[in-house]
């Protein structure tokens, strides 16, 4: 499975991310998770202790593709050997592979950003589920950050606010090489709010996820939300959507 | 005066941005409301409604789309496109993303760069960033009068906002005021000033009109303008009015 992530800020984009690929990866799937956010959350939302690992320098070269200078993995490291050694063993056995810490004013880690990307896309499709968290907002999903997802998946509250960054997604997604686009409608209070997120951005709904408290107390704790409450609704609704994305991507 | 509002996704920056911005213009200022997310949505909170919110354009679309020439000052690009709302409050929206592939970077039309040039304006600007710390990081060492760090009192809120404000510090990018916000409890304020020490914390508790507010796509100061929540936001704002302005 290849999946990422998206949505306004707060929506629960992370909370939702980290207890999927720990679910997934408990029904016997290799997971590498990915946060492409230079600010941590994945993460706290897996469980992982808290790090700035991304992928060090060492493990990066320069070089000159079409006639730009760019960055790569070292010669002789492949996507997945770099996976084995830079990412954090989390809960479950999922692999969390960090974009690592934001620093210097312009560019002083686009080699280890350009790295990460060239890592995630050479992570070989055999053998390997990826589950990716990106950030927030409308600037990341579709720059060459999600070219690793077959499925994107908007986590949409019920709020104007998250609704219109959803159409604003949707649109963006009707662009030619775009990958497939479902959204979760997320902190859910009523039966409506998922047709209310279907209408309000015109995207499938393939899930819903509850508003529940014990999602807001684990975040005040830094804990995984499997690992605080793992009997919450929220984790059954999540439960679920791995179900379904399974039985999706299986459908030819 | 420059205000930035920085701080994680869905921490509160917006709403927090759109009462500052409003209760500075009911104090007779001069306000620009200047939405720096490329998934821009300060016009919701301040009141604009939702059609209006989203019919908005971004100045550096205009001018890659040609309907505006390259020329002008970035005050001349905000004028003309800076769109008049509720208690005089004028808003700009930077750049919302439209395309995968947005036009030429160099026009130069940036949230950091329009806030640099804006030394000449009168009266205040607020800027709402976007999540996260790349605007921070973005601005080098151009200052602003005050940094509003919106932080939850959540492990992944307060990190960001630990980052934010070690940024701030560093660089000297101005006075900065944590807004703790959805507060439940006393433990909730703690958590924050552990994180956050020797810092001014102004506490806003957590407001369930705001969120009301915000389901239903109207400003917080029109629908509960007595609701603690937001009376204790427009107490930042007078608070933020209290700074000395640099020179």
């Amino acid at each position: 499975m290849r999946v990422a992530f998206v949505g306004k800020g707060g929506a629960g984009k992370s909370s939702i991310a980290g207890t999927f690929a720990r679910l997934l990866a408990r029904r016997g799937e290799r997971v590498l998770a990915i946060d492409s956010d230079p600010m941590p959350g994945l993460a706290f939302s897996l469980g992982v202790d808290r790090s700035d690992a991304g992928i060090p320098d060492v493990a990066i070269e320069e070089c000159v593709i079409d006639g730009r200078n760019t960055f790569r993995l070292r010669s002789g490291l492949s996507a997945e050997e770099a996976v084995l050694r830079y990412a954090d063993v989390g809960p479950d056995g999922v692999l969390l592979l960090q974009l690592g810490k934001a620093r210097g004013v312009r560019g002083e880690n686009a080699g280890s950003h350009q790295a990460f990307q060239h890592v995630v896309e050479g992570v070989p499709d055999h053998g390997w589920s990826i589950v990716g968290d990106l950030p927030a907002g409308t600037r990341q999903p579709f720059f060459g950050w999600g070219r690793f997802a077959r499925t994107v998946v908007v986590v949409v509250e019920p709020t104007p606010a998250s609704l219109l960054s959803g159409r604003r997604l949707a649109r963006l997604a009707g662009m030619p090489s775009a990958p497939r686009l479902v959204a979760v409608a997320s902190k859910t209070r009523g039966l409506g709010d998922a047709e209310l997120v279907r209408d309000g951005t015109g995207l499938p709904v393939i899930g819903t996820v509850p508003f529940d408290t014990s999602v807001s107390d684990g975040d005040r704790e830094g804990a995984a939300l499997l690992d605080q409450t793992p009997k919450a609704p929220a984790v059954a609704a999540i439960d679920e959507l791995v179900s379904t994305l399974i039985n999706e991507e299986e459908q030819p | 005066m420059k205000v930035a509002v920085v701080g994680k996704g869905g921490s509160g920056k917006t709403t927090t941005s759109a009462v500052l911005a409003r209760t500075f213009a009911r104090s007779g200022l001069a306000t620009l409301a200047l939405d720096c997310d490329t998934n821009p949505n300060l016009g919701l909170s301040l009141g604009y409604g939702e059609e209006a919110t989203e019919k908005l354009v971004g100045v550096r679309q205009a001018l890659d789309t040609g309907e505006e020439g390259h020329a002008g000052s970035m005050i001349e690009l905000i004028d003309r496109f800076g769109v008049d709302g509720p208690d005089g409050v004028r808003l700009a929206i930077v750049s919302a993303i439209e395309n995968p592939e947005p036009g030429c970077p160099c026009c130069g039309v940036s949230p950091e760069r329009l806030l640099a040039d804006m030394d000449s304006v009168e009266g205040v600007v607020v800027a709402d960033f976007e999540a996260g710390l790349g605007t921070i990081i973005r601005m080098g060492d151009d200052p602003v009068d005050v940094v509003v760090i919106v932080a939850e009192p959540t492990a992944k809120s307060l990190e960001v906002a630990r980052r934010a404000a070690d940024l701030v510090k560093e660089r000297g990018l101005g006075r900065v005021i944590v807004a703790a916000n959805r507060v439940r409890d006393a433990d909730d304020l703690a958590r924050v000033r552990s994180v956050l020490p020797d810092l001014e914390v102004s506490s806003i508790p957590d407001e369930p009109a705001i969120t009301r507010a915000e389901r239903n796509g109207v400003a917080p100061l029109d629908s509960a303008p007595d609701a603690a929540g937001v009376r204790a936001l427009v107490e930042l704002g007078e608070r933020v009015l209290s700074s000395p302005i640099s020179a």
